[in-house]
């Protein structure tokens, strides 16, 4: 954005997508995708968890084929595509995960893709060091990262988060991408960190390369420009440039609904102290937190992901526990050393990563529920009472108006949210004081957030203390009393859900370090 | 470039106290830490028995190595590459012995390098069953190469035979006594290199070309790194697998026909059991079992090592039964240092 010239004028299409259709064990992902990405433009996809963004992203990187419908690369219909055709073709994805090898040097994991495409994916070729280093470097110069040795040969999993982002667009670079797709690269990077990347992106347009984002950062849309796909439900329900729309307007098309939702936050915390953490501490992850949560009340802790957030939630529920503080439950100091202990305190963890740390998918949504009382459940000759366990998960499954047949069907059966619901549900066996709630709605449906939400107030309601640790801020505002906001490893503001909008959290997410000291 | 976002420690080593410096640069080159132990146990061996340092011991050390250190380099690419390979014994043990027997028995004037070869491709044909299994059915490695293991080992005592072979044709005796250096000690003890010696620096020189100048040796890392992003960037997985098996199962059957010619015996009983000297080996050496990591030199060193602990306590007066503890001692020392303290 250095340049006065409004940029070049947008080239020919690059990638188009024809009536795709996406199915997965009964959810129809994508209903019939057709949109056209021209070189030299950068396009926000836009959409809701669940609206099938990730799984277009997918098909167009050629991890995934599509059910129906066709690709039309540069002119020439397929079917599918494969990885390496792709990235052969110039499509080049950044997911959030990076796709870094971490083992590997920043050189090899720039430009080892430029040498697989050359190769065609034929492993059997020798290396070309000398390009190898010398495609890094230049990659790595476009980017504004180091180019010294030392620099080429550093394993990628020392570098901080931002720094791997900037090598993962470097090896965009180094292959000559002609699309760049990158999946919510902004989450987590500070405001200098967003600014950099947007300089490096709009570079890599001027060069003729589209861009295509997929955010829910809608500010950071508007300030960057280009052309707007909103997405609901699996289709692309409007594009153009993004001048073109109002920020209410493209809430509204993502939602299907009006904008402001209001707040489900209808009751009031009971007057009693339930939870009092002070001091509390993790080498490297968190310090010096300290704050109290009442019986009945939701307390909200954000940040970005590397704000100790996390950590936090990990530390209450045993996962990882805390090395200096105190916790105390109902006025009772304890030790919260494994999640057992967090268990035998009646405290309930629902994890972020629900497929990786929480469900058993294959197994029946009755298992998923009665897991972490089987002791209660165990019968004469410690075998599970089988028929008391199907009561108990009857009834959870009742309570939350989980959608199932019945609780013999495995877990993977069931939708996002419903699934998400089960792993609420299965800390409601233990009778939980405290219920500890990470991201409760990732990758949930709009329908989905609202059961949860209403769920979330109702336990509330009954008198337990519910922490919210999440970075989805209109989550927070609608649904706590009192939102904590960390950064660096430290709470730095507490602010009144009621009264607060986004802007003053986004402001004490990201606000810079130099003041502190 | 502003370094880490948060509280998190600085990447840079030079801020950290000297014992963290200490063990951050372990870290990168756990290899170092496996030279140390040797040097220790050389000084320590040396001192209780002065003999240790003589030519014919460094000679000794290298012919034992060779065949553990085959077996190692092997075990090292499949590790690399993220896997796990407990066959590769019986693997030698089925082609060195069907070589052999074929040998004897159709053409006993064959040269050398055609009998290793036979028995190598041997070794590289059921390595590759290996690599189709793994690659077939997405299955652990470990239980793969657990059935075939067994499953070869079935197959050579049940219809190849378990009669040892004494009389070894005479080009391949004549290999194993065939010498690279060869002198009278000042004690007027015989000693000799035997010339195998060089099979093993053959092979490690060609794994390490492979693992640091090919796209193959790439991708195998890559694999060992995170499947789901080789195989997101485009890298063949199919090839990588069939490929480190194969190259494993070629090297063990190489390392089954050293081990004939050494020993002038082809014993169907022998090698299986010693898989997990070799991977013991291997992790000495510095390669993490989590794949990913790890140096040929580490590699050798690793070898080295553990037989220096087989071989050469008994100089030191250290009964052979103490020989396993010590290992055992050793794997989770390094353990200690190279596993525990990742941060979770």
């Amino acid at each position: 954005m250095s340049h006065d010239t409004p940029a070049a004028p947008a080239g020919g299409v690059f990638l188009e997508t024809q009536g795709i259709h996406k199915r997965f064990a009964g959810v129809h992902a994508l209903r019939g995708v057709s949109i056209a990405l021209r070189r030299g433009e950068i396009y926000h996809l836009l959409g809701e968890n669940g609206c099938g963004k990730s799984t277009l992203i997918k098909i167009l990187s050629g991890a995934q084929p599509p059910d129906e419908g066709r690709l039309i690369l540069e002119g020439t219909p397929l079917a599918a595509l494969t990885p390496i055709q792709a990235l052969a073709a110039g499509v080049e994805t950044v997911y959030q995960d990076l796709s870094l090898l971490p083992n590997l040097s920043v050189a090899d994991n720039v430009a080892l893709s430029a040498q697989l495409v050359r190769a065609k994916g034929r492993l059997a070729r020798r290396l070309d060091r000398p390009a190898l280093r010398e495609t890094a470097r230049k990659a790595l110069a476009a980017v504004d990262l180091p180019t010294a040795d030392a620099y080429l040969d550093t394993v990628v999993g020392d570098l901080a988060l931002a720094e791997r982002q900037l090598v993962a667009i470097a090896r965009a670079i180094a292959t000559r991408a002609k699309l760049v797709i990158m999946d919510e690269p902004t989450t987590s990077l500070t405001r200098r960190e967003v600014d950099n990347l947007v300089r490096v992106v709009d570079g890599l347009r001027q060069d003729g390369v589209a861009v295509l984002f997929v955010t829910h950062k809608l500010d950071e849309c508007f300030a960057i420009g280009g052309q707007v796909l909103v997405f609901r439900d699996g289709q692309c329900v409007a594009e153009g440039p993004i001048r073109d729309f109002s920020k209410a307007r493209i809430a509204h098309l993502m939602t299907g609904k009006a904008l402001d939702e209001g707040r489900y936050r209808t009751a009031a915390p009971a007057p009693r102290v339930l939870l009092e953490v002070e001091g509390l501490g993790r080498e490297g992850r968190f310090a010096e937190v300290s704050f109290r949560l009442n019986e009945g009340e939701i307390l909200g802790v954000t940040g970005l992901m590397d704000s100790g957030r996390n950590e936090l939630a990990l530390a209450l529920a045993g996962v990882a526990p805390a090395e200096r503080g105190r916790i105390a439950i109902g006025g009772r100091s304890v030790a919260l050393r494994t999640p057992a202990d967090a268990i035998a305190q009646r405290i309930g963890y629902v994890p972020e990563d629900r497929l990786g740390e929480g469900l058993f998918l294959d197994k029946p949504i009755r298992d998923n529920i009665v897991t972490a009382v089987l002791g209660r459940l165990r019968g004469r000759f410690g075998a599970v009472d089988g028929a008391r366990a199907r009561a108990l998960a009857e009834d959870i499954v009742a309570r939350l108006k989980v959608a199932t047949p019945g609780v013999d069907v495995p877990v993977q059966s069931l939708s996002g949210g419903n699934q998400q619901r089960v792993l609420i549900g299965r800390w409601l066996t233990i009778e939980p004081r405290l219920l500890v709630l990470h991201g409760p709605t990732v990758g949930v449906d709009v329908g989905s957030k609202d059961t949860i939400y209403r769920a979330i107030q109702e336990l509330a309601a009954a008198g337990l203390g519910v922490l919210i640790v999440s970075d989805d801020l209109p989550e927070l505002l609608q649904n706590c009393d009192r939102i904590l906001v960390m950064r660096r490893g430290r709470i730095r503001a507490e602010l009144d859900a009621a009264t607060t909008t986004e802007e003053p959290l986004v402001r004490a997410m990201l606000a810079e370090e130099e003041a502190t000291a | 470039m502003n370094t880490a976002v948060g509280t998190l420690p600085p990447t840079s080593a030079a801020s950290k106290p000297p014992a963290r410096r200490l063990r951050s640069r372990l870290e990168k080159r756990p290899e170092l830490f496996t030279l140390g132990l040797i040097v220790v146990l050389g000084g320590v061996v040396g001192a209780i028995n002065p003999d240790f340092f003589q030519w014919g011991t460094l000679f000794d050390l290298l012919r034992s190595s060779t065949v553990t250190g085959l077996f190692a380099l092997g075990v090292f690419v499949i590790l690399a590459a993220g896997g796990i390979d407990v066959s590769f014994t019986a693997i030698a043990a089925i082609a060195m012995y069907t070589t052999t027997k074929l040998v004897v028995t159709e053409w006993p004037e064959a040269p050398v390098v055609l009998v290793f070869a036979a028995s190598g491709l041997g070794g590289a044909l059921l390595g590759l069953v290996n690599g189709a299994l793994v690659h077939l059915l997405k299955a652990p490695s470990l239980i793969v190469t657990i059935g075939t293991q067994y499953l070869i080992r079935g197959l050579l005592l049940a219809y190849i035979g378990t009669a040892w072979i004494t009389e070894l044709p005479r080009r391949m005796e004549g290999f194993g006594k065939l010498a690279l250096v060869e002198f009278q000690s000042a004690r007027g003890l015989h000693v000799m290199l035997p010339a195998f010696v060089l099979v093993l620096a053959a092979a490690a020189l060609l794994t390490w070309w492979i693992l640091n100048r090919t796209l193959m040796g790439k991708a195998i890392f890559a694999t060992g790194g995170s499947i789901a992003v080789a195989e997101r960037l485009g890298y063949d997985l199919r090839a990588v697998h069939l490929f480190i098996f194969a190259y494993t199962g070629g090297l063990a059957g190489v390392a089954g026909m050293v081990h004939v010619c050494s020993n002038r015996l082809a014993n169907p009983f022998d090698l299986v059991g010693t898989e997990i000297d070799v991977i013991a080996a291997v992790v000495l050496g510095g390669a993490r079992i989590t794949g990913g990591t790890g140096t040929v030199a580490g590699t050798l060193l690793g070898v080295l090592l553990v037989v220096m602990i087989n071989n050469l306590l008994i100089m030191a007066g250290v009964p052979s039964t103490w020989q396993r503890v010590i290992v055992g001692g050793f794997i989770l020392l390094a353990g200690a240092l190279f596993v525990i303290r990742r941060p979770r």
